[in-house]
């Protein structure tokens, strides 16, 4: 689905590479874990893919699906299937999180030659998406992450999620900011969602998100490249020895650089 | 040699004499006033510090004659810019002329006075009233329309009647051979405890070149709770220059909404006095302009009496080569005590070309205040913009709606569903660029 070439990446009009050469696959059906100190580039990686303008990829390509997608526009990228959970949603005042869903799915309707739904339709359809993260219906009055907790905004990006169906969703630090309970609430949404036609590709810092979404493989991103892939016990082990430790082991190794 | 150096006058750019022929007495006295005052006044220049700003070739370069020597073309069908809400409750002027045909003033309260002044000279209120707060110093418009008016509306509410439906003053302004010129006027009075809407509405029917220069006075006494709302769509090749002013008295609330849409240039200069202590009003307004349209508020908001409260928010958004101004004077008076008055001016920039002032000031001489203000220019916010965009939305939508978000909060203010619609409309149609 996702195949991620040699990927570099710099900060617009800067010359310093954020992303050095980064390597990535997944399919239908898998989710992944990005793990990585800050730093790292795993918050860079989901914007590149995402089509973040402040980013310019210098080498390598992003393919979705068999197509080369790095030059895309945002947009089009989420109309080919692709979302990005921030890990800092913006607030958006006077603009209604209905407003902004109806708006988003039609468009990507459209663009998919798929029928659009009028706003009497549309109400049915977010509605039953609203049980995914235990939303009530007011939610969908409020602007967009305006005057929200950290949780409710985190809650509103699975949501969207939920909402516009994507087949490859890049969840950026959705634990980080959130409690306990609102960890279990997110966690269940986006377990919800995962299914065998689409992808997730969580980035974390911690392992603990990964207690409650299990992912099928787990890399580790250092200074700009994934210098480790495995499964969950890497991310345990990680959670044991910190990754100060992995990054001396794998320097002996000759792994790493 | 001695040399006499004439300055320019507003009468400079008048063609021909300024003739009123009201009947009404006090109207006439009101004429005479301006005339000998439009004689007296120099017409601001880019030296007076009100008008530093202000580009006012749109009425400089050219001639503005009267109406009737324009040679305006017919006004037609205007049923739709009715007001559903105010089907009865409607005065038309067309040009600044009023047109009985088209007002409709069947659905009024008891002794509650909804017409044309020429009608009413010689109420009591209008004898009283008229003329007596409007007092802008060295000003060389409110004396041209004072010098000007024949027509006017008038509307007077007794004490404790409450019009329920809105009271529509729909100014509308048709193609000419000629630019001419127009001085709408309102005179509302509102006794103790009354209460109404009035939605005064300018609009340009074709996009020819007017001088539209409105005089509206609102004296609101004690209880008196009043909402009004000015819509200002004229054509965008006119002038207007508006001189709303209000006086209200202990426990009045007077709640004023200005948007601006129309005119090549438009000149605002609102103004509130509280008469008596224990008062509530608002100056708001919203202003979207793009091309090279200039839009000007210099507003005062005059706290004389303690224990008042006052709000304005002030929006702007400019595009293309539009520029925009805005000086908002908060006065207190020296025993003026416990007054609450907060200002915000926000002004979002969408090009590199437009243009924005904005001086707040205040001027306190009270101690016990609580009173403050803000601007802001911006453009709009990039990680916002790609949100949106990462959403599926183009850059161009995603852009569009934040400035449909920006705006709407004005507009959500107005309390009548069909200008709050109509105005959402005026919204889309700015946002909305190929």
């Amino acid at each position: 689905m996702l195949e991620i070439k040699n990927l570099h990446a710099v900060v617009e009009g800067e010359d310093i590479e954020i992303l050095k050469g980064v390597n990535l696959k997944v399919n239908a059906g898998e989710i992944h874990a990005i793990m990585g100190p800050n730093g790292s580039g795993k918050s860079t990686l989901s914007k590149v893919v995402s089509g973040h303008p402040e980013y310019e990829v210098t080498e390598g390509e992003i393919l979705f699906n068999g197509e080369d997608i790095t030059e895309l526009d945002a947009d089009e990228r989420a109309h080919l299937g692709l979302f990005l959970a921030f890990q800092y949603p913006v607030e958006v005042p006077g603009i209604t999180n209905r407003t902004l869903l109806r708006e988003a799915y039609n468009t990507i309707a459209r663009a998919n030659d798929r029928e659009e739904l009028d706003p009497l339709e549309f109400e049915d359809y977010i509605e039953s998406k609203l049980d995914v993260i235990n939303m009530k219906d007011e939610f969908l009055n409020r602007s967009i992450n305006t005057g929200f907790s950290g949780g409710e905004k985190k809650k509103n990006e699975i949501f969207q999620m939920a909402v516009l169906n994507p087949v490859l969703s890049f969840l950026d630090e959705t634990d980080s900011g959130l409690d306990i309970d609102a960890l279990k609430v997110v966690s269940e949404g986006v377990n919800k969602i995962a299914n065998d036609e689409n992808a997730i590709v969580m980035i974390t810092h911690y392992q603990r998100l990964l207690n409650y979404i299990k992912p099928d493989f787990v890399h580790v991103m250092m200074d700009g490249r994934i210098i480790k892939s495995g499964d969950i016990s890497l991310a345990e082990e990680l959670e044991a020895n910190g990754y100060d430790k992995m990054e001396k082991e794998l320097a002996l190794n000759g792994e790493a650089q | 040699m001695s040399e006499v150096i004439q300055k320019e006058t507003m009468l400079s750019f008048i063609d021909g004499e300024i003739n009123s022929n009201a009947d009404s007495v006090a109207i006439r006295a009101i004429n005479v006033r301006g005339k000998e005052a439009l004689e007296n006044t120099p017409f601001p220049t880019r030296k007076d510090e009100e008008w530093r700003f202000i580009d006012l070739n749109t009425i400089k370069k050219n001639s503005f004659t009267a109406v009737s020597e324009a040679n305006a073309v017919d006004v037609g069908d205007i049923s739709n810019h009715y007001l559903p809400e105010a089907l009865n409750t409607r005065l038309v002027f067309v040009n600044g002329i009023y047109n009985e045909e088209l007002s409709s003033i069947s659905d009024l309260p008891n002794h509650v006075i909804v017409g044309n002044m020429s009608e009413y000279g010689d109420h009591d209120a209008v004898k009283e009233h008229l003329g007596t707060i409007t007092n802008y110093e060295d000003d060389a418009f409110a004396p041209f329309n004072d010098a000007a008016f024949e027509d006017a509306a008038f509307i007077y509410l007794p004490e404790e009647t409450s019009v329920e439906a809105p009271i529509h003053i729909l100014n509308v302004f048709t193609d000419a051979d000629k630019a001419f010129y127009a001085t709408p006027r309102l005179l509302f009075v509102g006794e103790m405890y009354s209460k109404a809407t009035i939605i005064e509405e300018h609009i340009g029917l074709a996009n020819n070149l007017y001088l539209n220069v409105p005089v509206t006075e609102f004296r609101l006494f004690a209880g008196a709770h009043v909402h009004h709302a000015r819509i200002q769509r004229d054509s965008k090749s006119a002038a207007h220059v508006s001189r709303p002013i209000a006086m209200i008295d202990r426990n009045a609330e007077y709640h004023s909404y200005t948007i601006c849409l129309g005119a090549k240039l438009f000149r605002n200069d609102p103004r509130v006095i509280q008469n008596a202590a224990e008062v509530d009003f608002t100056v708001d307004g919203l202003v979207l302009i793009d091309g090279d349209q200039i839009a000007d508020t210099h507003s005062i908001m005059d706290h004389r009496f303690p224990h008042g409260k006052s709000h304005q928010l002030h929006k702007v958004v400019v595009n293309d080569n539009a520029h925009s101004i805005f000086n908002g004077k908060i006065f207190v008076a020296k025993d003026a005590q416990k007054i609450d008055s907060f200002q915000e001016n926000r002004n979002l920039l969408l090009s590199e070309n437009g243009k924005v002032n904005t001086k707040p000031q205040l001027e306190i001489f009270a101690d016990d205040v609580l009173c403050s203000h803000g601007a802001t220019i911006g453009h709009l916010n990039d990680e916002e913009v790609f949100y949106l965009h990462s959403r599926g939305l183009t850059e161009q939508k995603s852009r569009e709606l934040l400035v449909y978000a920006f705006a709407l909060e004005s507009v959500e203010s107005m309390e009548v569903e069909s200008v709050e619609k109509l105005l959402l409309e005026e919204v889309i149609k700015y946002t909305t660029r190929d």
